[in-house]
Protein backbone atom coordinates (compact mmCIF):
# COMPACT_ATOMS: atom_id res chain seq x y z
CA UNK A 1 0.00 0.00 0.00
CA UNK A 2 2.83 2.14 1.01
CA UNK A 3 4.45 1.63 -2.04
CA UNK A 4 1.78 2.47 -3.94
CA UNK A 5 1.19 5.37 -2.65
CA UNK A 6 5.26 6.65 -3.58
CA UNK A 7 4.46 5.02 -6.92
CA UNK A 8 1.68 7.57 -7.62
CA UNK A 9 3.88 10.17 -6.15
CA UNK A 10 6.92 9.18 -8.35
CA UNK A 11 4.94 9.79 -11.50
CA UNK A 12 2.99 13.03 -10.45
CA UNK A 13 6.65 14.13 -10.19
CA UNK A 14 7.99 13.19 -13.24
CA UNK A 15 5.01 14.81 -15.15
CA UNK A 16 5.23 18.10 -13.18
CA UNK A 17 8.75 17.80 -14.35
CA UNK A 18 7.64 17.53 -18.32
CA UNK A 19 5.82 20.92 -17.74
CA UNK A 20 9.06 22.14 -16.10
CA UNK A 21 11.10 21.04 -18.97
CA UNK A 22 8.25 22.16 -21.78
CA UNK A 23 6.39 24.97 -20.35
CA UNK A 24 9.12 27.65 -20.86
CA UNK A 25 9.48 27.04 -24.45
CA UNK A 26 5.25 26.35 -24.90
CA UNK A 27 4.55 29.76 -22.83
CA UNK A 28 7.30 31.77 -24.91
CA UNK A 29 5.35 30.55 -28.61
CA UNK A 30 2.27 31.34 -27.15
CA UNK A 31 4.13 35.04 -26.52
CA UNK A 32 4.67 35.14 -30.08
CA UNK A 33 1.16 35.29 -30.89
CA UNK A 34 0.15 37.49 -28.42
CA UNK A 35 -0.21 41.79 -28.41
CA UNK A 36 1.53 43.42 -25.83
CA UNK A 37 -1.55 44.32 -24.03
CA UNK A 38 -2.41 41.10 -23.23
CA UNK A 39 1.54 40.17 -22.54
CA UNK A 40 1.63 43.00 -20.11
CA UNK A 41 -0.79 41.63 -17.40
CA UNK A 42 -0.64 40.91 -13.80
CA UNK A 43 -2.10 37.71 -13.96
CA UNK A 44 -0.84 35.49 -17.27
CA UNK A 45 -3.39 34.75 -20.02
CA UNK A 46 -4.11 31.69 -21.83
CA UNK A 47 -6.72 32.58 -23.64
CA UNK A 48 -6.15 35.86 -26.32
CA UNK A 49 -6.84 36.89 -29.31
CA UNK A 50 -3.87 35.80 -31.90
CA UNK A 51 -1.96 37.70 -33.81
CA UNK A 52 0.30 37.46 -36.60
CA UNK A 53 1.46 41.08 -36.16
CA UNK A 54 4.96 39.88 -34.27
CA UNK A 55 6.17 37.84 -37.14
CA UNK A 56 5.48 40.42 -39.38
CA UNK A 57 7.63 43.08 -37.35
CA UNK A 58 10.21 40.31 -37.28
CA UNK A 59 9.91 38.93 -41.11
CA UNK A 60 9.75 42.65 -42.05
CA UNK A 61 12.32 43.97 -40.50
CA UNK A 62 15.80 44.20 -43.21
CA UNK A 63 18.22 43.89 -40.10
CA UNK A 64 16.26 40.69 -38.54
CA UNK A 65 15.95 39.40 -42.25
CA UNK A 66 19.32 40.10 -43.36
CA UNK A 67 20.44 37.80 -40.14
CA UNK A 68 18.52 35.35 -41.04
CA UNK A 69 20.46 35.03 -44.53
CA UNK A 70 23.68 35.56 -42.73
CA UNK A 71 23.24 32.62 -40.62
CA UNK A 72 22.04 30.40 -43.02
CA UNK A 73 25.20 31.48 -45.45
CA UNK A 74 27.80 31.51 -42.46
CA UNK A 75 26.67 28.09 -41.05
CA UNK A 76 26.13 26.41 -44.59
CA UNK A 77 29.54 26.93 -45.46
CA UNK A 78 31.18 26.22 -42.41
CA UNK A 79 29.66 22.89 -42.06
CA UNK A 80 29.69 21.72 -45.44
CA UNK A 81 33.32 22.28 -45.32
CA UNK A 82 33.92 20.83 -41.60
CA UNK A 83 31.99 17.52 -43.11
CA UNK A 84 34.39 17.51 -46.65
CA UNK A 85 37.50 17.95 -44.74
CA UNK A 86 36.68 16.49 -41.34
CA UNK A 87 34.86 13.13 -42.27
CA UNK A 88 37.46 11.50 -44.78
CA UNK A 89 40.11 12.73 -42.01
CA UNK A 90 38.23 11.06 -39.10
CA UNK A 91 37.84 7.44 -41.16
CA UNK A 92 42.20 7.90 -41.67
CA UNK A 93 41.98 8.19 -37.75
CA UNK A 94 39.56 5.33 -37.09
CA UNK A 95 41.36 3.34 -39.53
CA UNK A 96 45.07 3.80 -40.24
CA UNK A 97 46.44 5.57 -37.67
CA UNK A 98 48.03 3.41 -34.46
CA UNK A 99 49.38 5.18 -31.57
CA UNK A 100 49.30 8.96 -33.41
CA UNK A 101 45.59 8.61 -33.58
CA UNK A 102 45.03 8.91 -29.75
CA UNK A 103 47.35 11.91 -29.92
CA UNK A 104 45.42 13.40 -32.97
CA UNK A 105 42.14 12.93 -31.19
CA UNK A 106 43.10 14.57 -28.24
CA UNK A 107 44.65 17.46 -30.14
CA UNK A 108 40.82 17.82 -31.72
CA UNK A 109 39.45 17.79 -28.34
CA UNK A 110 41.66 20.13 -26.95
CA UNK A 111 40.35 22.88 -29.22
CA UNK A 112 37.42 22.02 -27.37
CA UNK A 113 38.80 23.81 -24.28
CA UNK A 114 40.14 26.72 -25.64
CA UNK A 115 37.77 29.18 -24.22
CA UNK A 116 36.18 31.16 -27.17
CA UNK A 117 37.32 34.55 -26.35
CA UNK A 118 40.90 33.45 -26.34
CA UNK A 119 40.40 32.51 -30.52
CA UNK A 120 38.23 36.22 -30.63
CA UNK A 121 40.43 38.77 -29.70
CA UNK A 122 43.47 37.76 -31.57
CA UNK A 123 41.44 37.37 -34.61
CA UNK A 124 40.01 40.50 -34.37
CA UNK A 125 43.43 42.17 -34.61
CA UNK A 126 44.49 39.74 -37.70
CA UNK A 127 41.43 40.43 -39.12
CA UNK A 128 41.76 44.21 -39.19
CA UNK A 129 45.21 43.80 -40.54
CA UNK A 130 43.75 41.99 -43.05
CA UNK A 131 40.99 43.61 -44.14
CA UNK A 132 38.41 40.83 -43.84
CA UNK A 133 36.77 42.38 -40.29
CA UNK A 134 33.18 41.98 -40.00
CA UNK A 135 32.46 40.30 -43.53
CA UNK A 136 31.10 36.62 -43.56
CA UNK A 137 34.44 34.91 -44.91
CA UNK A 138 36.13 35.32 -41.94
CA UNK A 139 33.36 34.46 -39.49
CA UNK A 140 33.32 31.23 -41.62
CA UNK A 141 37.24 30.65 -41.23
CA UNK A 142 37.34 30.95 -37.46
CA UNK A 143 33.88 28.57 -37.56
CA UNK A 144 35.91 25.75 -39.20
CA UNK A 145 37.93 25.25 -36.20
CA UNK A 146 34.55 24.16 -34.74
CA UNK A 147 32.90 22.09 -37.77
CA UNK A 148 35.86 20.26 -38.64
CA UNK A 149 36.96 19.65 -34.93
CA UNK A 150 33.68 18.36 -33.93
CA UNK A 151 32.58 16.65 -37.24
CA UNK A 152 36.28 14.15 -36.69
CA UNK A 153 35.55 13.90 -32.94
CA UNK A 154 31.89 12.48 -33.50
CA UNK A 155 33.09 10.59 -36.81
CA UNK A 156 36.06 8.56 -35.43
CA UNK A 157 33.64 6.11 -33.53
CA UNK A 158 30.97 6.12 -36.11
CA UNK A 159 33.65 4.59 -38.34
CA UNK A 160 35.21 2.47 -35.43
CA UNK A 161 31.60 0.72 -35.56
CA UNK A 162 32.24 -0.17 -39.54
CA UNK A 163 33.00 -3.72 -39.27
CA UNK A 164 36.55 -4.24 -40.30
CA UNK A 165 35.43 -7.81 -42.34
CA UNK A 166 33.66 -5.65 -44.61
CA UNK A 167 36.57 -3.38 -45.19
CA UNK A 168 39.02 -6.06 -45.47
CA UNK A 169 36.84 -8.44 -48.09
CA UNK A 170 36.57 -5.30 -49.71
CA UNK A 171 40.53 -4.56 -50.46
CA UNK A 172 41.11 -7.85 -51.23
CA UNK A 173 38.62 -7.39 -54.12
CA UNK A 174 41.12 -4.77 -55.48
CA UNK A 175 39.78 -1.61 -54.32
CA UNK A 176 41.88 1.06 -53.17
CA UNK A 177 41.46 2.64 -49.88
CA UNK A 178 39.76 5.60 -51.19
CA UNK A 179 37.13 3.30 -53.44
CA UNK A 180 36.76 1.22 -49.65
CA UNK A 181 35.82 4.63 -47.73
CA UNK A 182 33.82 5.78 -50.45
CA UNK A 183 31.94 2.80 -51.43
CA UNK A 184 31.54 0.75 -48.19
CA UNK A 185 32.95 2.61 -45.12
CA UNK A 186 31.01 5.45 -45.90
CA UNK A 187 27.52 4.54 -46.60
CA UNK A 188 27.67 2.10 -43.38
CA UNK A 189 28.59 4.91 -41.00
CA UNK A 190 26.08 7.70 -42.70
CA UNK A 191 23.12 7.38 -40.25
CA UNK A 192 25.98 8.18 -37.44
CA UNK A 193 27.55 10.50 -39.67
CA UNK A 194 24.29 12.62 -40.12
CA UNK A 195 23.66 12.80 -36.04
CA UNK A 196 27.30 14.59 -35.92
CA UNK A 197 26.29 16.76 -38.85
CA UNK A 198 23.52 17.81 -37.39
CA UNK A 199 25.53 18.29 -33.71
CA UNK A 200 27.50 20.79 -35.52
CA UNK A 201 24.82 22.50 -36.90
CA UNK A 202 23.18 23.48 -34.16
CA UNK A 203 26.27 24.69 -32.28
CA UNK A 204 27.23 27.02 -34.98
CA UNK A 205 23.87 27.62 -35.37
CA UNK A 206 23.55 28.74 -31.86
CA UNK A 207 26.99 30.65 -31.33
CA UNK A 208 27.26 33.77 -30.43
CA UNK A 209 30.81 35.55 -29.07
CA UNK A 210 32.33 34.81 -31.98
CA UNK A 211 29.47 35.97 -34.33
CA UNK A 212 29.51 39.15 -32.00
CA UNK A 213 32.82 40.25 -32.18
CA UNK A 214 34.16 39.28 -35.58
CA UNK A 215 30.99 40.07 -37.56
CA UNK A 216 29.13 42.74 -35.95
CA UNK A 217 27.72 44.41 -39.03
CA UNK A 218 26.75 41.34 -40.75
CA UNK A 219 25.41 39.62 -37.51
CA UNK A 220 23.82 36.38 -37.52
CA UNK A 221 21.24 36.05 -35.85
CA UNK A 222 21.99 35.04 -32.27
CA UNK A 223 23.55 38.29 -32.52
CA UNK A 224 20.65 39.95 -33.93
CA UNK A 225 18.01 38.67 -31.42
CA UNK A 226 20.32 39.39 -28.08
CA UNK A 227 20.53 43.04 -29.43
CA UNK A 228 16.43 43.37 -30.32
CA UNK A 229 15.68 44.24 -26.32
CA UNK A 230 17.03 47.73 -27.13
CA UNK A 231 14.71 48.15 -29.68
CA UNK A 232 12.65 51.33 -28.83
CA UNK A 233 11.51 52.36 -25.54
CA UNK A 234 8.88 49.78 -24.50
CA UNK A 235 10.51 46.48 -24.51
CA UNK A 236 8.75 44.54 -27.03
CA UNK A 237 8.32 41.24 -25.34
CA UNK A 238 5.81 40.04 -28.35
CA UNK A 239 8.53 40.95 -30.82
CA UNK A 240 10.98 39.01 -28.55
CA UNK A 241 9.03 36.11 -28.43
CA UNK A 242 8.95 35.65 -31.96
CA UNK A 243 12.29 36.07 -32.91
CA UNK A 244 13.14 33.44 -30.13
CA UNK A 245 10.36 31.28 -31.62
CA UNK A 246 12.57 31.82 -35.18
CA UNK A 247 15.24 31.18 -33.73
CA UNK A 248 14.26 27.51 -31.76
CA UNK A 249 12.46 26.09 -34.48
CA UNK A 250 15.65 25.05 -36.91
CA UNK A 251 17.33 23.00 -34.05
CA UNK A 252 14.37 21.77 -32.30
CA UNK A 253 13.56 20.06 -35.78
CA UNK A 254 16.25 17.72 -35.19
CA UNK A 255 15.24 16.36 -31.63
CA UNK A 256 14.54 12.92 -33.00
CA UNK A 257 17.91 12.35 -34.24
CA UNK A 258 19.62 13.22 -30.96
CA UNK A 259 17.65 10.95 -29.35
CA UNK A 260 18.85 8.56 -31.94
CA UNK A 261 22.61 9.63 -31.69
CA UNK A 262 22.41 8.85 -27.91
CA UNK A 263 20.91 5.80 -27.93
CA UNK A 264 23.68 4.67 -31.00
CA UNK A 265 26.44 6.17 -28.29
CA UNK A 266 25.06 4.59 -25.41
CA UNK A 267 24.75 1.01 -26.86
CA UNK A 268 28.10 1.49 -28.07
CA UNK A 269 29.97 1.31 -24.46
CA UNK A 270 29.19 3.67 -22.71
CA UNK A 271 29.28 7.73 -23.31
CA UNK A 272 32.54 8.73 -24.98
CA UNK A 273 31.48 11.95 -24.60
CA UNK B 1 47.55 5.43 -54.38
CA UNK B 2 49.45 4.02 -51.90
CA UNK B 3 48.11 3.77 -48.82
CA UNK B 4 49.89 5.97 -47.03
CA UNK B 5 49.29 8.50 -49.82
CA UNK B 6 45.78 8.11 -49.11
CA UNK B 7 45.37 8.56 -45.29
CA UNK B 8 47.88 12.02 -45.88
CA UNK B 9 45.39 12.55 -48.49
CA UNK B 10 42.71 12.53 -45.51
CA UNK B 11 44.22 13.83 -42.56
CA UNK B 12 46.58 16.95 -43.82
CA UNK B 13 44.04 19.37 -44.91
CA UNK B 14 42.15 18.70 -41.70
CA UNK B 15 45.03 18.75 -39.50
CA UNK B 16 46.39 21.67 -41.43
CA UNK B 17 43.57 24.07 -41.08
CA UNK B 18 43.08 23.05 -37.37
CA UNK B 19 46.98 23.45 -36.25
CA UNK B 20 47.03 26.87 -38.53
CA UNK B 21 43.98 28.32 -36.40
CA UNK B 22 45.13 27.27 -33.21
CA UNK B 23 48.71 28.20 -33.75
CA UNK B 24 47.75 31.28 -35.11
CA UNK B 25 44.81 32.23 -32.12
CA UNK B 26 47.40 31.66 -29.69
CA UNK B 27 50.43 32.55 -30.98
CA UNK B 28 48.85 36.20 -31.63
CA UNK B 29 47.10 36.34 -28.22
CA UNK B 30 50.39 36.05 -26.52
CA UNK B 31 51.83 38.31 -28.97
CA UNK B 32 49.37 40.69 -28.23
CA UNK B 33 49.12 40.52 -24.42
CA UNK B 34 52.90 41.10 -24.37
CA UNK B 35 52.08 44.86 -25.52
CA UNK B 36 49.53 47.74 -24.71
CA UNK B 37 47.59 47.98 -27.96
CA UNK B 38 44.06 49.29 -27.81
CA UNK B 39 41.10 48.89 -30.46
CA UNK B 40 41.52 52.19 -31.48
CA UNK B 41 45.04 52.88 -32.91
CA UNK B 42 47.49 50.30 -34.41
CA UNK B 43 50.51 51.62 -32.63
CA UNK B 44 51.94 50.04 -29.62
CA UNK B 45 55.27 49.35 -27.46
CA UNK B 46 56.15 46.14 -25.92
CA UNK B 47 55.75 45.95 -22.35
CA UNK B 48 56.74 42.58 -21.52
CA UNK B 49 54.58 41.02 -18.81
CA UNK B 50 53.22 43.80 -17.57
CA UNK B 51 49.74 43.04 -18.13
CA UNK B 52 49.78 40.00 -16.59
CA UNK B 53 51.15 41.82 -13.52
CA UNK B 54 48.47 44.20 -13.42
CA UNK B 55 45.77 41.16 -13.81
CA UNK B 56 46.63 40.02 -10.19
CA UNK B 57 46.22 43.53 -8.39
CA UNK B 58 42.63 43.93 -10.78
CA UNK B 59 40.19 43.52 -8.19
CA UNK B 60 37.53 43.26 -10.78
CA UNK B 61 39.79 40.42 -12.47
CA UNK B 62 40.12 38.51 -9.28
CA UNK B 63 36.48 38.93 -8.89
CA UNK B 64 35.73 37.68 -12.26
CA UNK B 65 38.16 34.55 -11.56
CA UNK B 66 35.83 33.79 -8.70
CA UNK B 67 32.84 34.07 -10.18
CA UNK B 68 33.99 31.99 -12.61
CA UNK B 69 35.03 29.21 -10.17
CA UNK B 70 31.60 29.36 -8.73
CA UNK B 71 29.64 28.83 -12.11
CA UNK B 72 31.74 26.03 -12.85
CA UNK B 73 30.97 24.62 -9.26
CA UNK B 74 27.25 25.11 -9.24
CA UNK B 75 26.61 24.35 -12.92
CA UNK B 76 28.00 20.69 -12.91
CA UNK B 77 27.35 19.30 -9.95
CA UNK B 78 23.68 20.94 -10.08
CA UNK B 79 23.93 19.64 -13.56
CA UNK B 80 24.97 16.13 -12.32
CA UNK B 81 22.79 15.08 -8.86
CA UNK B 82 19.73 16.78 -11.21
CA UNK B 83 20.69 14.00 -13.92
CA UNK B 84 20.78 10.98 -11.39
CA UNK B 85 18.14 11.85 -9.76
CA UNK B 86 15.78 12.42 -12.51
CA UNK B 87 17.11 9.17 -13.98
CA UNK B 88 16.84 7.09 -11.50
CA UNK B 89 13.31 8.76 -10.43
CA UNK B 90 12.43 7.99 -14.11
CA UNK B 91 13.80 4.64 -14.49
CA UNK B 92 12.41 3.53 -11.55
CA UNK B 93 8.62 4.97 -12.03
CA UNK B 94 7.96 5.32 -15.71
CA UNK B 95 8.35 1.67 -17.10
CA UNK B 96 5.96 1.34 -20.49
CA UNK B 97 8.73 2.53 -23.26
CA UNK B 98 6.24 4.55 -24.87
CA UNK B 99 5.80 6.91 -21.86
CA UNK B 100 9.50 7.03 -21.13
CA UNK B 101 10.49 7.72 -24.96
CA UNK B 102 7.55 11.19 -24.44
CA UNK B 103 9.88 11.70 -21.05
CA UNK B 104 12.74 11.29 -22.84
CA UNK B 105 11.65 13.94 -25.45
CA UNK B 106 10.18 16.55 -23.50
CA UNK B 107 13.58 16.75 -21.49
CA UNK B 108 15.87 16.52 -24.77
CA UNK B 109 13.74 19.74 -25.65
CA UNK B 110 15.45 22.50 -23.79
CA UNK B 111 19.30 21.70 -24.90
CA UNK B 112 18.48 22.09 -28.32
CA UNK B 113 17.19 25.87 -27.97
CA UNK B 114 19.99 28.09 -28.92
CA UNK B 115 21.30 29.62 -25.53
CA UNK B 116 20.16 32.90 -26.76
CA UNK B 117 16.54 32.02 -26.91
CA UNK B 118 16.87 29.84 -24.09
CA UNK B 119 17.82 33.25 -22.08
CA UNK B 120 15.38 35.45 -23.47
CA UNK B 121 12.48 32.78 -22.54
CA UNK B 122 14.08 33.21 -19.05
CA UNK B 123 14.28 36.84 -18.77
CA UNK B 124 10.39 37.05 -19.59
CA UNK B 125 8.95 34.32 -17.30
CA UNK B 126 11.56 35.41 -14.52
CA UNK B 127 10.43 39.36 -15.28
CA UNK B 128 9.36 40.82 -11.78
CA UNK B 129 6.16 42.41 -13.17
CA UNK B 130 4.89 39.92 -16.20
CA UNK B 131 6.96 36.66 -15.51
CA UNK B 132 5.06 33.51 -15.10
CA UNK B 133 7.14 32.36 -12.03
CA UNK B 134 6.91 35.29 -10.04
CA UNK B 135 2.90 34.71 -10.62
CA UNK B 136 3.49 31.15 -9.09
CA UNK B 137 5.65 32.70 -6.59
CA UNK B 138 2.77 34.80 -5.72
CA UNK B 139 0.09 32.20 -5.41
CA UNK B 140 2.16 30.90 -2.07
CA UNK B 141 2.15 34.38 -1.01
CA UNK B 142 5.96 35.24 -2.31
CA UNK B 143 6.43 39.32 -3.42
CA UNK B 144 8.08 39.54 -6.22
CA UNK B 145 11.40 38.38 -6.48
CA UNK B 146 13.78 40.15 -8.53
CA UNK B 147 15.74 37.36 -9.97
CA UNK B 148 17.93 39.19 -12.18
CA UNK B 149 18.45 42.43 -10.50
CA UNK B 150 19.02 40.80 -6.97
CA UNK B 151 22.76 40.31 -6.55
CA UNK B 152 22.84 37.78 -4.14
CA UNK B 153 20.27 35.52 -6.47
CA UNK B 154 21.21 36.70 -9.69
CA UNK B 155 24.04 34.03 -10.66
CA UNK B 156 22.01 31.06 -9.01
CA UNK B 157 19.20 32.28 -11.15
CA UNK B 158 21.31 31.83 -14.65
CA UNK B 159 22.87 28.99 -13.18
CA UNK B 160 19.04 27.32 -13.06
CA UNK B 161 18.59 27.93 -16.84
CA UNK B 162 21.93 26.09 -17.06
CA UNK B 163 20.90 23.41 -15.28
CA UNK B 164 17.53 23.37 -16.99
CA UNK B 165 19.08 22.66 -20.08
CA UNK B 166 22.19 20.41 -19.12
CA UNK B 167 20.58 18.44 -16.25
CA UNK B 168 17.34 17.26 -18.09
CA UNK B 169 19.57 16.30 -21.78
CA UNK B 170 22.01 14.61 -19.09
CA UNK B 171 19.41 12.81 -17.26
CA UNK B 172 18.08 11.11 -20.49
CA UNK B 173 21.76 9.73 -21.19
CA UNK B 174 22.59 8.67 -17.67
CA UNK B 175 18.46 6.70 -17.51
CA UNK B 176 19.62 4.82 -21.50
CA UNK B 177 22.98 4.00 -19.75
CA UNK B 178 20.99 2.50 -16.89
CA UNK B 179 18.67 0.71 -19.40
CA UNK B 180 21.92 -1.15 -20.61
CA UNK B 181 22.82 -2.61 -17.53
CA UNK B 182 23.69 -5.86 -17.19
CA UNK B 183 20.64 -7.46 -14.95
CA UNK B 184 21.83 -10.04 -12.47
CA UNK B 185 23.81 -8.09 -9.84
CA UNK B 186 21.04 -5.75 -9.53
CA UNK B 187 18.51 -9.38 -9.30
CA UNK B 188 20.67 -10.65 -6.95
CA UNK B 189 20.34 -7.54 -4.91
CA UNK B 190 16.28 -7.49 -5.11
CA UNK B 191 16.86 -11.12 -3.84
CA UNK B 192 18.83 -9.92 -0.48
CA UNK B 193 15.95 -7.26 -0.07
CA UNK B 194 17.84 -4.39 -1.12
CA UNK B 195 16.29 -1.43 -1.14
CA UNK B 196 15.47 0.56 -4.59
CA UNK B 197 17.63 3.71 -3.31
CA UNK B 198 20.30 1.12 -1.73
CA UNK B 199 20.67 -0.88 -4.90
CA UNK B 200 21.39 2.34 -6.82
CA UNK B 201 23.44 3.87 -4.42
CA UNK B 202 25.91 0.82 -4.07
CA UNK B 203 25.27 -1.33 -7.90
CA UNK B 204 23.61 0.99 -10.68
CA UNK B 205 25.56 4.16 -10.21
CA UNK B 206 29.21 2.67 -8.79
CA UNK B 207 28.69 0.54 -12.12
CA UNK B 208 28.10 3.94 -14.52
CA UNK B 209 31.48 5.65 -12.43
CA UNK B 210 33.33 5.99 -15.46
CA UNK B 211 30.48 7.34 -17.67
CA UNK B 212 29.40 9.94 -15.23
CA UNK B 213 33.20 11.13 -14.76
CA UNK B 214 33.18 11.81 -19.05
CA UNK B 215 29.75 13.27 -18.27
CA UNK B 216 31.32 15.70 -15.74
CA UNK B 217 34.45 16.57 -17.76
CA UNK B 218 31.94 17.10 -20.81
CA UNK B 219 29.83 19.66 -18.96
CA UNK B 220 32.88 21.48 -17.11
CA UNK B 221 34.31 22.12 -20.48
CA UNK B 222 30.69 23.17 -22.06
CA UNK B 223 30.64 25.35 -18.78
CA UNK B 224 33.34 27.74 -19.96
CA UNK B 225 30.88 28.86 -22.99
CA UNK B 226 28.27 30.27 -20.69
CA UNK B 227 28.92 34.19 -22.32
CA UNK B 228 25.93 33.69 -24.17
CA UNK B 229 23.52 32.28 -21.40
CA UNK B 230 25.48 35.38 -19.36
CA UNK B 231 25.38 38.01 -21.73
CA UNK B 232 21.66 38.25 -22.79
CA UNK B 233 20.43 37.69 -19.20
CA UNK B 234 22.10 39.78 -17.14
CA UNK B 235 25.40 41.23 -18.81
CA UNK B 236 27.30 40.55 -15.75
CA UNK B 237 25.76 42.96 -13.55
CA UNK B 238 24.17 43.49 -11.63
CA UNK B 239 27.08 45.68 -10.77
CA UNK B 240 29.82 42.77 -11.34
CA UNK B 241 27.72 40.07 -9.48
CA UNK B 242 27.55 37.36 -12.51
CA UNK B 243 30.43 38.56 -14.64
CA UNK B 244 32.45 35.89 -15.31
CA UNK B 245 35.96 35.49 -17.03
CA UNK B 246 35.00 35.82 -20.45
CA UNK B 247 32.42 38.23 -20.19
CA UNK B 248 35.12 40.68 -18.22
CA UNK B 249 37.46 39.90 -21.17
CA UNK B 250 34.88 40.73 -23.93
CA UNK B 251 33.76 43.77 -22.19
CA UNK B 252 37.54 45.21 -21.52
CA UNK B 253 38.59 44.26 -24.67
CA UNK B 254 35.65 44.86 -26.90
CA UNK B 255 33.23 47.22 -25.26
CA UNK B 256 35.16 49.71 -22.55
CA UNK B 257 37.94 51.64 -24.86
CA UNK B 258 39.06 48.43 -26.36
CA UNK B 259 41.97 47.37 -24.61
CA UNK B 260 42.76 44.10 -26.90
CA UNK B 261 46.25 43.87 -25.49
CA UNK B 262 44.52 43.43 -21.64
CA UNK B 263 42.56 41.34 -22.61
CA UNK B 264 44.32 38.80 -24.27
CA UNK B 265 46.72 38.34 -21.23
CA UNK B 266 43.31 37.36 -19.29
CA UNK B 267 42.46 35.23 -22.10
CA UNK B 268 46.12 33.50 -21.77
CA UNK B 269 45.66 33.05 -18.67
CA UNK B 270 41.99 31.38 -19.12
CA UNK B 271 43.40 29.39 -21.34
CA UNK B 272 47.00 27.79 -19.69
CA UNK B 273 44.70 27.28 -17.09
CA UNK B 274 41.71 25.25 -18.26
CA UNK B 275 44.24 23.11 -21.00
CA UNK B 276 45.94 21.99 -17.90
CA UNK B 277 43.11 21.62 -15.61
CA UNK B 278 41.42 19.16 -18.47
CA UNK B 279 44.15 17.78 -19.31
CA UNK B 280 45.11 16.57 -15.87
CA UNK B 281 41.55 15.26 -15.36
CA UNK B 282 41.32 13.80 -18.66
CA UNK B 283 44.16 11.48 -18.12
CA UNK B 284 42.87 10.91 -14.37
CA UNK B 285 39.89 10.21 -15.80
CA UNK B 286 40.71 7.74 -18.09
CA UNK B 287 42.70 5.82 -15.51
CA UNK B 288 40.11 5.87 -13.14
CA UNK B 289 37.57 4.59 -15.57
CA UNK B 290 39.40 1.69 -16.99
Amino acid sequence: MGSLILRNLGKALVALLVLIALTPILWTALGAFKELRDIVTPVPKLFFTPTLENFRTILGNPTIRDGLVNSVIVVGVSVSIGALLGIPAAHSVARYTRRRGDDIQFFVLSLRFMPPVAIAIPFIVIYLGLGIYDTLGGLCLVYLVTTISTMIWLSVPAFERVPREIEEAAAMEGCSEAEVFWRFSLPIAAPSLFGALVFTFVLVWNELLLALTLAAKNATLPVVAASITSLGKEVPWGVINAATVVLVLPPLVFIGLLMGLINTMVRSGGAKG
Amino acid sequence: MTRSRFVLATLAPALVVLGLMAAVSTAGAVWLSLQNRRLSSPDADFVGLYNYLRLFRDKRFLNALQISGLWEIITVTGTLVVAVLLAVLVHETVRKPVWRNVVCFAFLAPVLLPRVAAAFIWRFLYSPSLGLVNWIASLFGFGPIEFLADPHIALFAVAAVDIWQWGLFFAVIVLKLLETLPQAPIEAAMLDNARTWEIHAFITLPMLQGPLISLALVKAVESLRSFDLLFVMTGGGPGTSTETLDLYAYQSGINLGGRISYASAMSILLLVVTTVAFTLIWRAGKRWAR
